[in-house]
């Protein structure tokens, strides 16, 4: 399978570890940042397929940080993960390009799925950014 | 001997020619006029049906123009009201854009006069009074914000990203993100998706987007208790429908015909800026399907999303 660079934004130190180190031995890099000023500062300074994004977060929220991910680099896909349902939320994170919305807890092959979905898809709009330069 | 002169010859040849014609001349004159007359007759008949049917074509020809010409004006009407359609749409759009907006500006220029009021008045300023305009500015900035942002949203024309999508799963996740708002409402959400659908080639989250809009409406529109359902189905070989159903509260048919234009909304202020569905139907069109929706006030409405199995990307 192939390799790609997933970056895990959690507060939750411990269920962030966990869901990092299930990722690294299917054989993904992935990087974590507990808060989404960290997020923003890691995507400043390295390159990343996959954003994984706790919606609830204290300060920057979920829903604050996609949006200043997708101004920056818009072709980053963002998977926000949610701890319960929020309607509210759900519109506002996709019409903010999200890729998808994931309730926790999530098994990690459904996890896995998305994450591969939303890697194609950055590929195929890199792929179509190269073609029409 | 007799000396009676010999008969005439023409007496004598042709008695019976004179007799009849003294019997039967008139017969005769009267037949031969009757057959001159008939054909007279008939060759004016014959001139009055050429007549006729020159008459006739040349109607025809006339009317033809005429349709000709009437087509070509229905035509220019219709270009005509499709056109002032579009213009009052742009007007809608410009009035609806300037009431959201003008709305936040009101409130903020409300606050920003009371700080200035705070300012020069109070000595000590009051600090509490003033943090509080400020937030209130704060929140009213943010406001605005959404609005141009959703309205960039709407107008951008951005290509959809062609994936394998499997609609049911898509559809179960989107009723699993609106469970919990459903079962506060004492919602039912009954599932009816078709086994073995075929996966689709579309762009998924645009069609969370829309399917999880639709859900919110549903929502919206029975407040509590009813019941929402979602039903798949492949209608046909190269076509999947999604059908979204509420026992809400209807739609009036006055408002039917303008349910996806961009800032039509029947909530109240600051509720909704009236783009939701508008932003459906652009995303459906980009995804080469239809988006239509029956209604009856007090029973419910349904949304129907009709898909192309496969869409191939458009180029720009």
């Amino acid at each position: 399978m192939e390799t790609f660079r997933i970056l895990i934004v959690d507060d939750e130190d411990d269920f962030r570890e966990a869901i990092m180190k299930r990722l690294r031995a299917r054989k993904m890099e992935v990087a974590g940042a507990n808060s989404g000023p960290k997020a923003l500062e890691m995507l400043a300074e390295q390159e990343f397929d996959v954003v994984v994004l706790d919606v609830k977060m204290p300060g920057m929220d979920g829903i604050e940080t996609l949006r200043a991910i997708k101004q920056k680099k818009p072709l980053v896909e963002v998977i926000m993960l949610t701890g319960h349902a929020s309607v509210e939320s759900g519109i506002q994170g996709m019409q903010l390009g999200a890729f998808d919305y994931v309730m926790k807890p999530v098994a990690l092959d459904d996890l896995m799925d998305k994450l591969r979905q939303a890697y194609e898809r950055r590929m195929l709009q890199l792929e179509y950014g190269r073609k029409n330069l | 001997m007799t000396d009676n002169p010999p008969p005439e010859p023409d007496q004598q040849c042709w008695p019976g020619l004179w007799q009849h014609v003294a019997v039967y001349g008139s017969t005769w004159l009267v037949l031969g006029l009757a057959i001159m007359l008939a054909v007279q007759v008939s060759l004016l008949l014959g001139l009055v049906a050429a007549m006729a049917a020159g008459l006739t074509w040349l109607t025809v020809q006339r009317l033809l123009r005429q349709k000709a010409v009437a087509d070509q004006a229905k035509c220019l009407v219709d270009e005509q009201l499709l056109q002032s359609q579009k213009l009052a749409a742009l007007g809608q759009l410009s009035a609806g854009l300037a009431h959201e907006i003008n709305n936040p500006l009101a409130i903020i220029r409300q606050e920003a006069e009371w700080l200035l009021f705070l300012c020069r008045q109070s000595d000590p300023l009051d600090m509490t009074e003033a943090a509080n305009g400020l937030r209130q500015i704060l929140q009213q900035v943010d406001r605005s914000r959404e609005i141009t942002t959703n309205l960039l949203n709407f107008a951008r024309r951005q290509q959809p990203v062609v994936q394998a999508v499997n609609l049911n799963r898509l559809v179960a996740d989107m009723v699993r993100l609106v469970a919990k708002e459903v079962e506060q409402r004492r919602i039912t959400v009954v599932s009816q998706l078709a086994p073995e659908l075929p996966v689709i080639n579309s762009d998924g989250p645009l069609l969370r987007q829309v399917i999880l809009n639709l859900l919110n409406n549903a929502i919206q529109a029975i407040g509590q208790d009813g019941t929402i359902t979602v039903a798949t189905e492949a209608l046909a070989p190269d076509q999947l429908t999604v059908q979204i159903r509420d026992t809400g509260c209807g739609i009036p048919p006055e408002h039917l015909a303008r349910i996806f234009d961009p800032f039509f909304t029947t909530k109240g202020q600051g509720q909704g800026t009236g783009l939701g569905l508008s932003i459906c139907h652009g995303i459906i069109e980009r995804l080469g399907g239809t988006i239509t929706v029956t209604s009856e006030v007090g029973k419910g409405s349904t949304f129907t999303v009709k898909l192309p199995i496969t869409l191939t990307p458009k180029e720009i």
